[in-house]
């Protein structure tokens, strides 16, 4: 193991037990392999709602990362460009990277093609036969049930990502006032990040 | 509207790139409505909009699922994989620098601090998903009870996703069966 790959998951070693497993051996990978292939159709609402279901495989199942290395790749992943859903890709490198930056992006692109591929597949019926199931009762049971189900877990999922990410009254202070703009503005995202990230850096908002 | 013909795979894959590198900074949506409908004209507003309803109402990312909508009406499952590839690859080749900087270099004080303010934004962007969909939801009670219960079950109790889905899935769908005339 490098020296920096024992600084990075020294953090996930230090708040728990129990050790992460070497995903070089295949068993391990296809196990974790098909952890996301079997998350990937209930992943309603756009993805967000697997959020909770990531973060208890990361950092509870496999311990591959601190509950704050997870509010730190979330954030990364709101960050960058395109869909935050590809926040799998950060998972899955989080997993291998004791294992090196080869391991690291190998697992990355694996945990990403796992996670799309039957929602994909899926995907790719529904548009070649939609004119058939556009007024299907199942359909519309489906729409109408699964929402306020799908509801409710957003709720869940914005409470944890909440409290692994805000430990003092500022933070908090920080994010109902994003939460408030995110509803009632069309500001981007990118500068609430901008701001909130000069205040960590000035010592306002901590760990 | 008329629309022109049907785009080659490449053609495809080098649109949706073109929605993926616009849409660096935010706003994937509006840029791939700009491109597919407005600029290149592959399919109407109508048909575009239609590809939307059916990509939020199946699992999956929703920009994601639009890709592979649009590639798969061309092109089927090979059109599909395309179109995954065009709106993939820039975003998540950055998306790995990213991690593997993170993952390998981010002990420095300076971008911990940095990050550390970071997380409170994207924590108030969490907290925003729910709220920006309750709306349609207040004045249905069963609605609220169904999502009151999710929430406790999913927070309190640590119910998991998959069987939290198979046991409310199923009881939410038979009371929101149409019925003909009750709804």
């Amino acid at each position: 193991m490098s020296a920096a790959a024992a600084t990075a998951t020294a953090a996930a070693v230090a708040s728990s037990v129990c050790q992460a497993v070497d995903l070089s051996d295949w068993r391990n990978l296809l196990a974790v392999i098909w952890d996301f292939l079997s998350l990937s159709l209930f992943s309603l609402g756009g993805g967000n709602t697997l959020l909770n279901e990531y973060h208890h495989m990361a950092v509870d199942q496999y311990c591959w990362l601190s509950s704050r290395q997870f509010a730190d790749i979330y954030a990364i992943a709101e960050a960058a460009p395109g869909p935050s859903s590809m926040i799998v890709g950060l998972l899955g490198m989080g997993a291998a990277v004791k294992e090196g930056p080869a391991w690291a992006l190998l697992s990355g692109v694996v945990a990403e093609v796992s996670i799309l591929l039957p929602s994909t597949v899926l995907m790719v019926v529904a548009a070649l036969s939609w004119n058939r199931l556009r007024n299907s009762p199942w359909r519309v049971a489906f729409e109408r049930g699964l929402g306020p189900i799908t509801l409710g877990i957003l709720f869940s999922v914005g409470l944890k990502i909440l409290r692994i990410s805000d430990h003092d009254t500022p933070a908090y202070a920080v994010s109902l006032v994003v939460c408030v703009l995110m509803l009632r503005t069309k500001i981007s995202p990118l500068w609430f990040m901008a701001v909130a990230g000069v205040m960590g850096a000035l010592g306002i908002v901590n760990r | 509207m008329t629309t022109s013909a049907a785009p080659s795979r490449l053609q495809l894959f080098l649109g949706m790139q073109q929605v993926a590198l616009s849409s660096f900074g935010g706003g994937l949506s509006a840029w791939s409505e700009r491109i597919v409908v407005e600029d290149r004209h592959w399919m109407s507003k109508e048909e575009f909009i239609t590809g939307l309803t059916v990509a939020r109402l199946f699992p999956g990312p929703n920009q994601i699922n639009m890709a592979v909508y649009i590639g798969s009406r061309f092109h089927g499952l090979s059109g599909a994989v395309v179109a995954l590839l065009g709106i993939l690859l820039l975003p998540f080749s950055v998306l790995l620098l990213l991690g593997l900087s993170y993952y390998y270099l981010h002990a420095t004080l300076a971008v911990d601090r940095v990050l550390a303010g970071v997380i409170t934004a994207s924590a108030g962007m969490a907290l925003s998903m729910g709220f920006k969909i309750a709306g349609a939801y207040t004045r249905d009670p069963v609605a609220l009870l169904l999502a009151g219960v999710s929430f406790i079950a999913m927070s309190v109790f640590h119910v998991r996703l998959v069987p939290l889905v198979l046991v409310a899935g199923p009881v939410a769908m038979a009371w929101y069966w149409p019925r003909g005339e009750r709804r």
